[in-house]
């Protein structure tokens, strides 16, 4: 036992040592800080950083002078700025992913709201089947669309061997309604579970008590379902529509080479001429949009009620 | 029930109990201390050796054993065993890599020093000169050069000589042309027509036609077909602002007809299976790998403009210290049995024609043997010369933004 006796004042003189304020900071934040900002700030910072320097087209190298020309290039093109490849790409991007938001949105909230009325048995079964091709990975699951589309694609093949069509329909071909159709189904799953979230924490008796004072469905769902389950559907939105702006794989698969969105335009300059300057200033654009976006958000809701709290 | 790693761990518990021996905690720290000490100076013991060949990029391992590393393309890695028993004392480190840009980029980047050897495509091989990250080629170890079809012994002529000597050695090639559904195309004259012209076979194309979703590709094609042959004749390609408005606008033209772009092989191979395009802007390799699978309705052709021919290039680090043997490892690249595997794996022909007495004759009419006259009409794959870069590739980019 004597043996024991330096141990345990090591271990009162660490135990000390930790329970200072400082210390229990450094303990509990540090390790998840030192997280974010070397895998999240300092790349970051480096983007920043890059988006201002031009690269050798010899040497493949940073130049350090501070330039502006990275910006500039973004809007050079034969015509008008609105036709420059890089504002065509981004706007592209954006309607893509409004349309897939507002899609996921309009597919999850009626079922969302069921999941919340019935929970339960109901609620893992229905869950259960949304999850399930999730464990399979993204890659493969967006690839399996590529089978469904295209003339000779599953889709128009059962078509046209039912007698259904004659010819191929250009509905089921590849290009912008293949893409939005293989997003809606990567992304819908976060939209629905934070709507459920949202929804599950509703109290129905309200609905109740406004039908009974004669409110119609509509205006229930205009007047009360809405507003109180606002804060999901802005997370939902969020989730889905942030990473729908910056889709890669998706869009390279499902576009055919026909659809050129901006995480496309970034990955072909920096993968075909190196152009990472170009790609980082192309990226600024997105994130300071998509910040912007957020910080619109958080006007009508706070972030902890995002998940649907 | 108690696995039998449990059983293990516990009697390893009560060994150390039974013996009544207790490692302090000051000596246990201690000998860890130590161990991982020496765990670091095993792995830091690599760089150096004990003289000789040894150095930063390829390195002398236990028993005067010379590690060559190169980063390519991953069906080289079929060669490696013979390589190896070939040489005495050399071990080969691939590392697989699927693009000559990313080559170029890690290689600047300062890997030059940890890689011996790189095998970009031909176009790319002129940047690592400009770089001056290679070394020319030493021709008293590379015997197998001249064994090479004469085509391509020009081709290095043109491309990458400086003051008289060559800075890479060509290993396998194909050609850029394109392929067709020959039971829905008829048989035509071949030429870039079908890609660009409506009524250029009796056949409705339109939404049946893929190009190659790559500006290194399609531009060529486009400025074969505008007749702009000057633009591919020096050691880059080059073009004119009036030039390329021209592509671009052709580009641009044909996209309505186009089912769209594509780059990697096995896409291309899934979809032309699938019957999503009859006519598709390709490499001969896909066709030859879906011709050697059973597809014999597909039929590849070289335009009558001229096929674009890509050959990978090895090249070895200027800042290499084992330049010599990496040199032997590249004249064994080109070896006709050596060569014969690699042709084999990847279904692209060796630049070395004495590769066809390795295979069989159903190879050897897929991949083996090239008549040299066919490459007599090919312009070779060429980099965009940096004063139209940008122009060059932004027109690409309004094609696809269009």
């Amino acid at each position: 036992m004597a043996a024991d006796e330096p141990d345990e004042s090591a271990r009162a003189r660490a135990v000390r040592l930790l329970s200072g304020p400082r210390s229990r900071l450094g303990v509990t934040v540090g390790p998840s800080a030192a997280w974010i900002l070397t895998l999240l700030v300092a790349p970051l910072a480096f983007m920043v950083a890059v988006s201002f320097f031009e690269v050798s087209s010899l040497t493949y190298q940073i130049v350090y002078e501070p330039t502006l020309n990275n910006y500039r290039s973004l809007f050079d093109g034969g015509g008008a700025i609105w036709n420059t490849p890089f504002v065509t790409a981004l706007w592209l991007s954006y309607v893509i992913a409004t349309v897939t938001t507002l899609l996921c949105l309009t597919l999850a909230f009626p079922l969302a709201y069921l999941l919340a009325r019935s929970g339960g048995r109901l609620f893992k079964v229905v869950i259960f089947f949304v999850l399930l091709p999730f464990f399979t990975m993204y890659l493969v699951r967006a690839y399996s669309w590529v089978l469904m589309f295209g003339p000779g694609g599953v889709i128009n093949s059962t078509l046209m061997s039912w007698g259904l069509i004659d010819a191929p329909l250009g509905i089921f071909n590849y290009g912008v309604p293949a893409i939005i159709v293989g997003l809606t189904h990567a992304y819908f799953p976060y939209m629905l579970l934070t709507l459920y979230a949202s929804l599950d924490g509703l109290d129905f008796s309200i609905l109740e008590a406004a039908r009974d004072l004669g409110a119609s469905r509509v205006e229930v769902l205009r007047d009360h379902v809405i507003p109180l389950t606002l804060p999901g559907i802005i997370g939902g939105s969020l989730f889905v529509f942030v990473p729908s702006v910056g889709a890669f794989i998706t869009p390279t698969f499902l576009g055919q080479g026909k659809v050129q969105m901006i995480g496309m335009l970034i990955e072909s300059r920096v993968a075909g001429t190196y152009s990472i300057g170009y790609a980082s200033a192309a990226s600024m654009f997105v994130l300071v949009s998509i910040v912007g976006a957020m910080i619109l958000a958080f006007r009508y809701v706070s972030i902890e009620e995002l998940g649907g709290a | 029930m108690t696995s039998e790693r449990d059983n293990r761990s516990h009697g390893t518990s009560n060994g150390s109990t039974s013996t009544g021996r207790r490692v302090s905690r000051r000596a246990y720290i201690a000998g860890a201390g130590a161990a991982g000490v020496a765990a670091l100076a095993g792995c830091s013991g690599g760089d150096g050796g004990d003289g000789g060949d040894g150095g930063d990029g390829g390195s002398m391992g236990g028993g005067g054993t010379t590690t060559i590393n190169i980063i390519t393309w991953e069906e080289y890695a079929e060669m490696q065993e013979n390589i190896e028993s070939t040489l005495d004392g050399v071990e080969l480190n691939i590392t697989p890599s699927t693009s000559s840009t990313e080559m170029f980029s890690q290689w600047s980047a300062g890997q030059d020093e940890q890689f011996d050897i790189a095998v970009p495509n031909n176009n790319l091989v002129p940047r690592f000169m400009d770089a001056d990250l290679v070394a020319p080629v030493n021709n008293d170890v590379v015997n197998n050069f001249g064994s090479m079809y004469d085509r391509f012994q020009s081709f290095v002529d043109d491309q990458f000589t400086e003051s008289g000597n060559a800075y890479g050695v060509p290993i396998r090639f194909g050609w850029y042309g394109y392929s067709y559904d020959s039971r829905s195309v008829p048989d035509h004259e071949p030429s870039y027509d079908i890609l660009f012209e409506p009524d250029y076979v009796d056949a409705d194309l339109d939404g049946e036609i893929i190009m190659y979703d790559e500006a290194a590709k399609s531009i060529p094609a486009a400025a074969l077909y505008l007749g702009m042959d000057d633009a591919m004749s020096g050691a880059r390609m080059t073009f004119t602002e009036e030039q390329l408005t021209e592509i671009q606008e052709l580009l641009i033209e044909q996209k309505p007809r186009l089912q769209g772009y594509i780059a990697p092989d096995p896409t291309f191979i899934q979809e032309f299976r699938q019957g999503n395009f009859l006519v598709g802007h390709s490499g001969r390799n896909e066709t030859v790998q879906m011709r050697s699978e059973g597809d014999d309705w597909v039929e590849f052709v070289a335009p009558r403009e001229g096929a674009l021919a890509w050959y990978e290039t090895a090249v070895v680090s200027a800042a290499s210290d084992n330049q010599e043997t990496a040199w032997e490892v590249i004249n064994e690249f080109i070896t006709p049995q050596n060569g014969a595997a690699l042709a084999e794996a990847g279904f692209s022909p060796s630049t070395n024609p004495n590769v066809a007495d390795e295979l069989t004759e159903e190879q050897n009419e897929l991949y083996g043997r090239i008549d040299p006259s066919r490459l007599e009409g090919m312009y070779s794959l060429k980099d965009i010369d940096s004063d139209v870069e940008e122009a060059y590739v932004s027109a690409w980019e309004e094609v696809k933004a269009a």
